[in-house]
């Protein structure tokens, strides 16, 4: 006990000694004036002498009143001893200081302990006004248990303290823990003057804020009596609705605000940190990095924990960071559930890693994860997406690259049985149930069968059939086309297909056959209507072919009577059939009015000429002697139409009807001249037909002066020219191809047109007019290539266009066409980069034939040397070709 | 592949989650939970969350749209730092033990 209150230890003077408690009355006055001021020693002083003099239980009131002034103004200035001694001191003295200081004692010996009797005096109806503000006060100020008050003993249990103490606990339980109704806000048991307003206020802070409603929370915040329990929470509260870090927050506001989500700052920060040094690569910087993330992470994220380990572990996996340091780092191996398979999986589809077989069998390893944890159904549609996008990966290796590495994968695969040694019961219970290796996911076809059973549906077999197309088994693709018509008997699509095998391998009447089928699903579906009209045309070709003129004469007759043979340039195309059927009869007559019926149609001579010449070519008849069923006086030189234009028309009329129109040899240059002088009066559809048609006689110069005249004109129809120009340029501008078909890609997709985006993948995949080999592979991986921001747009459109001239060529070094770490890494790479010895130059001639005519000290002439090098060269090449067309097959503790 | 709106979503998010339905949640538990949500938080009371449930609808409500979204969501590539929500932090809900906490700390 500190010394100046020692004094309060002298008793009061005995009883009859006591003065006159007339002037009592005026100085208890003065007492209470001196609290109101805060002067409370100065009160206490005052209150002593009085008792001093009087010595009457009313005087002994006016000093404890001042003494529990003085204690309650010690202990918020933060002297706890000091105003626990002096409290202990003025009980043992005073009788009267038990209850009356009742709400001293509760703040001194903590806030529950002595809740009853301060409440106590509550149920005395007769408690001075004074007497009830002050407990109601310290309720206010001090009491922190909802619960406590609401069971409070001391109080009937239908006191309205107790019922308000309840429902408010009731309610901070709600709002704390899920959305809640407005209903729940309204607390009608809770006095908005009464002492637990503020809780009021707090719970409906509270519920506002989960709300995100922070306007409303923020007034709750404001009504909220300062100096009461509930005002504790404003400045955490604050601190969150502002998104911001406060660093005057103590311990428990600081987790709270860490819990609630709030304050993700330093996370955010370990979190930037980490993601930078992964950029830089570099072992040294990342292993640091990781331990502080997942650090941070735990205290404010802790249910992200899991997820950042799986996520750092297949980042370090992917820069072949050290296995056991990146785990050190973690604390624990991450998870391997479906999640991380599923990364896993998705990181091994990186472009540039045609790593195909490994990405499925990591798919294979995720779905059978995913079935075990409840994702989806093992026969569900998710599956079936699955084996399609496991199906889209193969698709992306060529057939013999496919092959080689598929064997390879099933030799040396070891299984993923180690990965779930030291993972959680239900991981490794998920991995028990395939004990049997099934390498299906190696095989397009059975993932296609498989997705196509799952969910059968339009798109997945179309992509059935289009891969099934490339195959080198005719018969796999009309094997799809029949399982597509069983699975959906009223999609007219497979019956196409099914017409159009038919009709080239000269079955025409089971071609139609399956028309009619098509007809009978859906006559004017416009692609039924299209085979229809080609089917016929194909019949009259092969009966013409035959000689068969009548039969063909029938079949243009039943072509003419089509409503669609009518559009368009097409009459002119049965015109032409018609032609031909009277140079096969040998009528000339008839001829020329036929031919005159075809120029009328196209606008003038030089486009019938074409339009004639090729079709008697696809009927089989050779061009030599044609002049003569021409009418007199017809010229190959028509002054009056553009020649470009016509054969650009006559060649998009061919394109419509699928037959090939050719353009002469001898009308290129004429045409090649027309070209290189615009403005032209060419349309872009013919434009491009006649490019097109160029290409296909791989008049690429032709073709490349159609695309500079169709970038010239702009508008909608450049990303086609970009299209054909990629087509057009030589094999040694591959760079300027690969933005041409990226450029084209990225136009089309903004101008959704979606058949131009897949012409362009086709391009860039190497299927549009060769079959793809190893090197288109490995350029085709770049997909990053693929993807170009508005201004690499323009900048490739606007390079194309300042390009008009067909590329020469200029002579390069040989190593500038191929990138070399396409095909290497780094350390292949700098020993493909060192120089030879001369030692070595001298063991390669040693071991080299010539070695054998000549001396053993004598030097080899440069020659010998350089045909020697570019030997070892070239063997080094193949080899290293050879193992990277193998996919590395992941090892044993390469993961986590 | 597409890629759908994922500005609510975070990139580490499963939008059953966020509609608190099951894995294998079929069609007509999805449009429940999503109607249930709604009224939850309807857009005039919090935007955000409104938003949030809608995008989460969106992806789950077509089958194979769902389907694609469970196998292309959560890249390898991602910074780490979208693992975080990309918009205003989820207020989560933690009982009132730490709210008493605060009130207690003297």
């Amino acid at each position: 006990m500190s010394g100046k209150h020692q004094k309060a230890k002298t008793p009061p003077p005995p009883a009859g000694s006591r003065t006159d408690p007339g002037p009592l009355i005026s100085q208890a006055g003065e007492v209470r004036t001196m609290l109101a001021r805060g002067s409370t020693k100065s009160a206490v002083e005052l209150a002593k002498e009085i008792h001093k003099r009087c010595g009457t239980p009313a005087s002994e009131a006016v000093l404890v009143e001042a003494y529990g002034a003085r204690i309650r103004s010690l202990l918020e200035h933060g002297l706890t001893a000091e105003g626990k001694a002096l409290l202990e001191l003025v009980r043992e003295r005073y009788s009267s200081a038990k209850q009356t200081l009742a709400d001293i004692d509760i703040v001194v010996s903590g806030p529950e302990s002595g809740l009853e009797d301060l409440v106590r005096p509550l149920n005395d109806p007769a408690l001075p006004k004074e007497r009830r503000a002050a407990i109601e006060s310290t309720i206010k100020r001090r009491m922190t248990d909802l619960s406590a008050l609401a069971q409070c003993a001391a109080l009937p249990p239908d006191h309205p303290l107790r019922v308000g103490a309840a429902a408010l606990g009731g309610s901070l339980a709600s709002v704390t823990s899920g959305p809640v109704t407005d209903d729940a806000l309204l607390l009608p048991q809770v006095s908005h003057r009464g002492p637990l307003a503020p809780w009021k206020q707090l719970v409906r802070a509270i519920a506002y804020f989960y709300r995100q409603e922070d306007a409303a929370c923020d007034r709750c915040l404001q009504g909220i009596d300062p100096g009461s329990v509930p005002a504790r929470l404003v400045s955490p509260l604050r601190a969150m609705l502002a998104q911001r870090r406060d660093a005057s927050l103590r311990a428990a506001s600081t987790a709270l605000v860490s819990q609630v989500g709030g304050n993700m700052e330093t996370l955010r920060r370990a979190l930037e940190s980490l993601d930078a040094a992964f950029a830089t690569k570099a072992q040294s910087k990342i292993i640091p990095a990781i331990q502080p993330a997942i650090a941070a992470c735990r205290i404010a994220r802790p249910e992200l924990v899991e997820r950042l380990r799986q996520h750092i572990s297949i980042k370090a996996v992917k820069l072949n960071l050290p296995v056991r340091r990146v785990r050190a780092a973690l604390g624990s191996l991450p998870v391997e559930d479906a999640y991380f398979w599923r990364l896993y999986a998705r990181g091994m589809e990186t472009p540039g890693e045609p790593l195909g077989p490994i990405a499925c069998s990591l798919w294979e390893e995720f779905r059978r994860h995913a079935v075990a944890e409840g994702w989806f159904r093992e026969d569900g549609l998710e599956a079936a997406a699955l084996y399609l996008h496991m199906a889209e990966l193969l698709q992306e290796i060529p057939g013999e690259a496919l092959e080689e590495a598929r064997e390879s994968f099933i030799e040396s695969f070891p299984g993923y049985s180690t990965h779930h040694e030291d993972q959680t019961p239900g991981v490794r219970r998920a991995a028990a149930k395939h004990k049997t290796p099934d390498f299906y996911y190696l095989f397009p076809d059975q993932l296609f069968a498989r997705a196509c059973a799952l969910d059968p549906h339009r798109e997945a077999f179309e992509r059935w059939l289009d891969w099934a197309r490339q195959e080198t088994d005719s018969k796999a693709a009309e094997r799809v086309a029949e399982s597509w018509h069983r699975a959906l008997p009223n999609d007219c699509r497979p019956l196409l297909y099914l017409m159009e095998s038919a009709e080239k391998r000269g079955a025409l009447s089971k071609a139609t056959g399956f028309l009619e089928q098509a007809e009978k699903l859906d006559a004017l579906n416009p692609e039924v209507r299209r085979a229809a009209l080609r089917l016929l045309v194909a019949q009259a070709i092969r009966h013409l072919r035959q000689r068969k003129a009548h039969l063909a004469e029938q079949e243009v007759a039943a072509l003419e009577a089509l409503p669609q043979a009518q559009e368009a340039d097409r009459p002119a195309f049965l015109a032409a059939l018609r032609w031909t059927c009277s140079v096969i009869r040998g009528n000339v007559e008839t001829a020329s009015g036929h031919f005159t019926r075809v120029s009328r149609a196209l606008g003038g001579t030089t486009g019938a000429i074409l339009a004639c010449e090729s079709m008697a070519e696809a009927c089989g008849l050779k061009r030599d002697g044609f002049a003569v069923y021409l009418p007199v006086g017809v010229s190959l030189v028509d002054q009056a139409e553009s020649l470009a234009a016509a054969v650009g028309r006559a060649c998009a009329l061919g394109d419509d009807m699928d037959v090939v129109f050719s353009i002469p040899t001898a009308w290129e240059s004429a045409l090649f001249k027309e070209l290189s002088q615009p403005p032209s009066r060419l349309e872009a559809r013919q434009l491009r037909a006649l490019g097109e048609a160029a290409l296909r006689r791989d008049r690429r110069e032709l073709a490349y002066a159609a695309s500079a005249v169709g970038l010239a004109k702009g508008g909608d129809s450049e990303a086609r020219f970009l299209l054909l120009r990629a087509q057009a340029l030589p094999e040694w501008e591959f760079e300027r191809r690969a933005d041409c078909i990226a450029a084209a890609a990225e136009l089309g997709r903004r101008r959704r047109d979606m058949r131009l985006v897949d012409e362009a993948v086709e391009l860039k995949r190497g299927r549009g007019r060769r079959r793809m080999n190893f090197f288109d592979w490995m350029d085709a991986a770049d997909e990053d290539a693929f993807s170009m921001s508005t201004e690499q747009v323009s900048a490739v459109l606007q390079r194309e266009k300042q390009s008009p001239r067909f590329p020469a060529y200029e002579s390069r070094p040989i190593a500038d066409p191929f990138e070399e770490d396409a095909f290497f890494d780094d350390e292949e790479a700098e020993e493909a980069s060192d120089v030879p010895s001369f030692e070595e130059i001298g063991r390669l001639l040693v071991e080299g034939g010539d070695s054998k005519t000549r001396g053993r000290n004598e030097k080899p002439s440069f020659e010998e040397i350089a045909r020697l090098l570019l030997d070892k060269a070239e063997a080094e090449a193949k080899k290293k070709r050879r193992q990277k067309g193998r996919p590395p097959v992941p090892e044993q503790g390469d993961l986590f | 592949m597409s890629r759908h709106r994922q500005g609510v979503i975070a990139a580490h998010e499963d939008p059953r989650e966020i509609l608190g339905v099951a894995p294998n949640a079929g069609d007509e538990e999805i449009r429940a939970a999503y109607l249930r949500k709604v009224k939850e938080n309807p857009p005039d009371r919090s935007a955000a969350a409104f938003e949030r449930i809608r995008d989460a609808y969106e992806i789950l409500r077509d089958p194979r749209r769902r389907a694609l979204y469970m196998l292309l969501s959560g890249d390898p590539e991602a910074p780490l730092v979208s693992l975080l929500p990309a918009q205003t932090p989820e207020r989560r809900f933690t009982g009132p033990g730490p709210w008493l906490a605060v009130l207690r700390e003297k």
